[in-house]
C-alpha cells in the first residue's frame, strides 16, 4: 500500500469492499449501507468506546473489536453478523438491560429508543439476572431536563456534548461501576442555550425534556420536516405534533446548516401557539367577526381604495408569501412596500463554531431577494415619512412575529394610515384601532420557504394538516384577494405560488419546491442579495 | 458560605505539582489529595475551589471524586476506619475485628457516629496480606490484630479524640 493511497481495499462481510482511508469500521460500513448498532458512538462527538455493543469480528485479532474506533485498513476482514459477533453485542444487550428497569410502557422514549430497538434485534429475550436491580436517582437537572437515572447506560454522550459542543461541562459521571450515573455538579444545573440537545441524543429515556414528558407516545405524533423561523440560520428541525397541537421540536440533521444541534430558543419555540394574546379571529373596528366577513372585507377595502398604499411586510412571512406582496403591489395603481422587524436577539457562539443569529429573523435574505434590497432601509424611512404626513390612505401590515419587542418607532407612524389592515399573529399596539385585524399563521403554521442568512432557501411546512385550518392562511387570503382584484385566479398550493416567484424573480428561477428537498439549496445570487442588504431605516 | 483557601504551603506544593503533569486535568488527582489534607473532607465547597484553582469545570471534579472510594467526602468522620476484608484477612479473622468494631463503635460499614468522629468501612485488600487481619485508620496501617488490640485501638483513639473536644 502506498502511502498516499485514496482507498483501502478490506471485506465486510465476506465481500471486496473500498473506502477511504482513515475511517473507522463503523463509518465505512455506513457508507456501504450497513448500519452497526451503537449506543455511545455519536457523528457530532468524540469516540468514547464504552458501550461495546458495535462489536464484530475481525480477522486481526482473536477477541471482537468495536467498530466505532477501529480503523479499516489494507487486508481487514470484517465479520458483522459471525456466531462471534452476534454472541458479543447478544452479552453486551444482557448486560445493558440487567439494571435497566424495563419500564417502556411509560418511559417517553419508547418508540424511538436505541436500547429497545437493539434489545430487539440483538438483545437475548430474557434476563438471567436475579439478583436485585440498583436504584439510581431521577431528578431534575436543570428547568428543562430531568434524569431518569435507572435508564441511563452511561454512554456519556450527553457529557461529551456539554464539554465538546457548548464547552460548559456541567454534566459528569458520578460514582463507579453500577451506581454510576450522569448528574450535575450541586447548584450548578445545566442551563446552556444548546443544552436540549442532550435529550436528543439521549439513545434512552434517561434524559427527558420536562416539556415533553408525559405528553405523547412516540409513535402517535405527525412528524413535519421544517426550519426553525427562531433566527435567521434556519436550522433544520421536525416538528411532531398530536391532533394539530404541536408537542415538541426535535433537530434535524443537516451538515450545512446546523449539524445535529439546535438552540433551546429553537427548541421550545412552539409554546407560543397556544399563547393567551395570540389573535385568532378577525375583526373589524375591534367587533369580532366571522372569517367569511373577513374575506369580503379584506377585499372591499383594498378594492375600494382608489388612494396611495402602503404595504408593510415582516421577515417572518415566506416567500411566497411575499411573492403575492409583490403581485398586489404591481396591481395597485400606487404602492409601496417596505419591511419591518424587531429588535436584534442575543447573538451566541460555542465553542465548535454553531452560532445563534442575534436576527431573529427567518427571511429577512427573502425579503431583500423578492421584496428589494432597501426594503428595510430607504422604502421603510419613505414610507414612515409619508404615513406620517397623513399621505397613506392604506396601509397593510404583516406582523407574524413571535417576539413582543415590535420595532417602536413605527408604532406611532401605523396609526396615521386612513384605513389600516393588520394581519397579526399576537394582539399589540399595532392592532389596535386597525380597521381590519385578521389572525396570522404562524411559521410553524405555514407552507412555503426561507432564505437564510447564507443564502440558503429551504422549505417550511405546516405541521397543521389540510382542511385543518382554523382559519384561511396568508397566502390564501392574498390569493382571494389577487383574484378579487381581477387578476387571473391562481393555484392555492405554495408550491404552485413558487413557480411562479421563481418565473418571475431571477435568484429564485432555478429553484422548485422539489428541489429543495429535506435540506435546501444555496441559491446562486442569494448571497449577494443577503450580503449588501441596507440595515433598518 | 465561608471562602476556604489552601495555605500558603500548599499553594507552594500545588504549583510545584503543576510543573510535574502535563495538563490541568492530570493535576486534578495530587489536587484533591492536597486539598483532603487541608480541609479533611472534601464537600460541595471545597470541590467547587479545587475547580476554581485548576479552571475545569466542577462537574470534572464532581465525577472524578466519587468515582475514587479512598477519597474523604463530606460527612466523613475525623477517623476513617477502613477494615480490610480480602482474602487473606478473611482468612485470619478480619470478619470478627469488623464485628468487633462495629459493636463497640455501634455503627455499621459506610455510617458515622454521631458524634461524627469515626466513621467504619469495609474494604478490598489493602497491600498488607503478610500482616493479616489489619485497617487503616486515616493514614496509617494496622497490623496483626486481634480482638484484644481491637480494643485497645478504640480507647487509644477515643482518648485522643474525646467527644465534644474541640480538635
Amino acid at each position: 500500500m502506498s502511502e498516499h493511497a485514496t482507498t483501502v481495499t478490506w471485506t465486510l462481510n465476506g465481500k471486496q469492499v473500498e473506502s477511504p482511508p482513515g475511517l473507522t469500521i463503523m463509518e465505512a460500513a455506513k457508507l456501504h449501507d450497513l448500519e452497526i448498532p451503537n449506543f455511545c458512538y455519536h457523528p457530532g462527538l468524540s469516540i468514547a468506546g464504552n458501550c461495546r455493543i458495535c462489536f464484530v469480528e475481525s480477522n486481526r485479532s482473536p477477541k471482537p473489536v468495536i467498530s466505532c474506533s477501529e480503523r479499516i485498513a489494507e487486508g481487514l476482514e470484517i465479520q458483522t453478523h459471525s456466531e462471534m459477533a452476534l454472541e458479543a453485542r447478544n452479552s453486551v444487550m444482557e448486560f445493558q438491560l440487567i439494571n435497566h428497569p424495563l419500564d417502556c410502557p411509560v418511559c417517553d422514549k419508547a418508540g424511538e429508543c436505541v436500547l429497545q430497538d437493539h434489545s430487539y434485534t440483538h438483545g437475548p429475550d430474557r434476563s438471567r439476572f436475579e439478583e436485585n436491580k440498583t436504584i439510581r436517582h431521577t431528578k431534575k437537572l436543570g428547568s428543562t431536563i430531568s434524569i431518569w437515572g435507572n435508564r441511563c447506560i452511561v454512554c456519556t454522550r450527553c457529557v461529551r456534548f456539554c464539554d465538546e459542543i457548548t464547552g460548559t461541562g456541567e454534566l459528569c459521571v458520578v460514582e463507579r461501576g453500577d451506581r454510576s450515573v450522569v448528574d450535575v455538579f450541586p447548584g450548578l444545573p445545566i442551563e446552556n442555550s444548546l443544552a436540549g440537545n442532550v435529550i436528543d441524543i439521549c439513545p434512552v429515556g434517561a434524559l427527558i425534556g420536562e416539556d415533553f414528558k408525559f405528553e405523547a407516545r412516540i409513535w402517535d405524533m405527525k412528524k413535519t420536516s421544517s426550519v426553525c423561523a427562531g433566527c435567521s440560520r434556519g436550522c433544520n428541525i421536525e416538528v411532531q405534533s398530536l391532533d394539530g397541537f404541536a408537542k415538541r421540536i426535535v433537530a434535524r440533521e443537516n451538515p450545512e446548516v446546523n449539524e445535529w444541534w439546535i438552540c433551546d430558543r429553537g427548541r421550545y419555540d412552539y409554546r407560543y401557539l397556544l399563547a393567551a394574546d395570540r389573535v385568532t379571529d378577525a375583526s373589524a373596528g375591534g367587533e369580532p367577526i366571522d372569517s367569511d366577513t373577513a374575506d369580503s372585507s379584506l377585499n372591499d377595502l383594498v378594492s375600494e381604495n382608489g388612494g396611495i398604499v402602503g404595504i408593510l411586510v415582516d421577515p417572518m412571512m415566506t416567500c411566497e408569501e411575499l411573492h403575492l406582496v409583490n403581485r398586489l403591489s404591481s396591481t395597485l395603481s400606487d404602492c409601496q412596500v417596505a419591511a419591518w422587524s424587531t429588535a436584534d436577539g442575543e447573538a451566541e457562539s460555542f465553542p465548535n463554531g454553531f452560532t445563534i443569529s442575534s436576527d431573529l429573523h427567518p427571511n429577512r435574505a427573502g425579503v431583500g431577494a423578492i421584496i428589494g434590497k432597501d426594503a428595510f432601509s430607504t422604502v421603510a424611512k419613505g414610507l414612515r415619512r409619508s404615513l406620517d404626513a397623513g399621505d397613506i390612505d392604506l396601509l397593510i401590515v404583516f406582523a407574524g412575529f413571535p417576539h413582543p419587542d415590535l420595532e417602536k418607532k413605527w408604532i406611532e407612524s401605523i396609526g396615521k394610515a386612513k384605513v389600516r389592515i393588520v394581519f397579526s399573529l399576537q394582539s399589540g399596539s399595532w392592532c389596535e384601532g386597525a380597521d381590519l385585524l385578521l389572525p396570522s399563521t404562524a411559521p410553524l403554521e405555514k407552507e412555503g420557504s426561507y432564505l437564510n442568512q447564507d443564502g440558503r432557501l429551504q422549505r417550511v411546512r405546516t405541521l397543521i394538516a389540510a382542511g385543518q385550518q382554523p382559519f384561511p392562511s396568508e397566502l390564501v387570503r392574498l390569493q382571494a384577494l389577487l383574484t378579487h382584484l381581477g387578476e387571473r385566479p391562481r393555484s392555492v398550493s405554495s408550491s404552485g405560488v413558487f413557480r411562479e416567484l421563481a418565473s418571475s424573480v431571477e435568484a429564485f428561477s432555478d429553484q422548485s419546491h422539489s428541489t429543495l428537498g429535506e435540506s435546501g439549496c444555496v441559491l446562486s445570487s442569494g448571497k449577494s442579495a443577503v450580503g449588501s442588504m441596507g440595515g433598518d431605516a | 458560605m465561608a471562602e476556604i483557601t489552601f495555605s500558603k504551603k500548599s499553594l507552594e506544593r500545588y504549583e510545584w505539582l503543576l510543573t510535574r503533569y502535563p495538563s490541568k486535568e492530570a493535576v486534578l488527582l495530587p489536587a484533591l489529595h492536597l486539598a483532603e489534607e487541608e480541609f479533611e473532607n472534601i464537600g460541595v465547597k471545597e470541590m467547587k475551589y479545587v475547580a476554581d484553582l485548576i479552571g475545569i469545570p466542577p462537574a470534572r471534579v464532581y465525577g472524578v471524586l466519587t468515582f475514587y472510594t479512598h477519597f474523604r467526602r463530606a460527612g466523613c468522620g475525623k477517623y476513617h476506619i477502613q477494615v480490610c476484608s480480602t482474602l487473606s484477612c478473611a482468612l485470619r479473622g478480619s470478619h470478627e475485628v469488623y464485628q468487633r468494631i462495629s459493636e463497640r463503635l455501634g455503627i455499621e460499614a459506610g455510617e458515622t457516629t454521631p458524634c461524627g468522629r469515626f466513621t467504619l468501612s469495609k474494604v478490598e485488600c489493602l497491600g498488607s496480606c503478610d500482616t493479616a487481619p489489619m485497617l487503616q485508620m486515616n493514614d496509617d496501617y494496622h497490623e496483626g490484630l486481634d480482638l484484644e488490640l481491637v480494643d485497645q485501638l478504640i480507647e487509644q483513639w477515643r482518648a485522643e479524640l474525646p467527644e465534644g473536644g474541640s480538635s
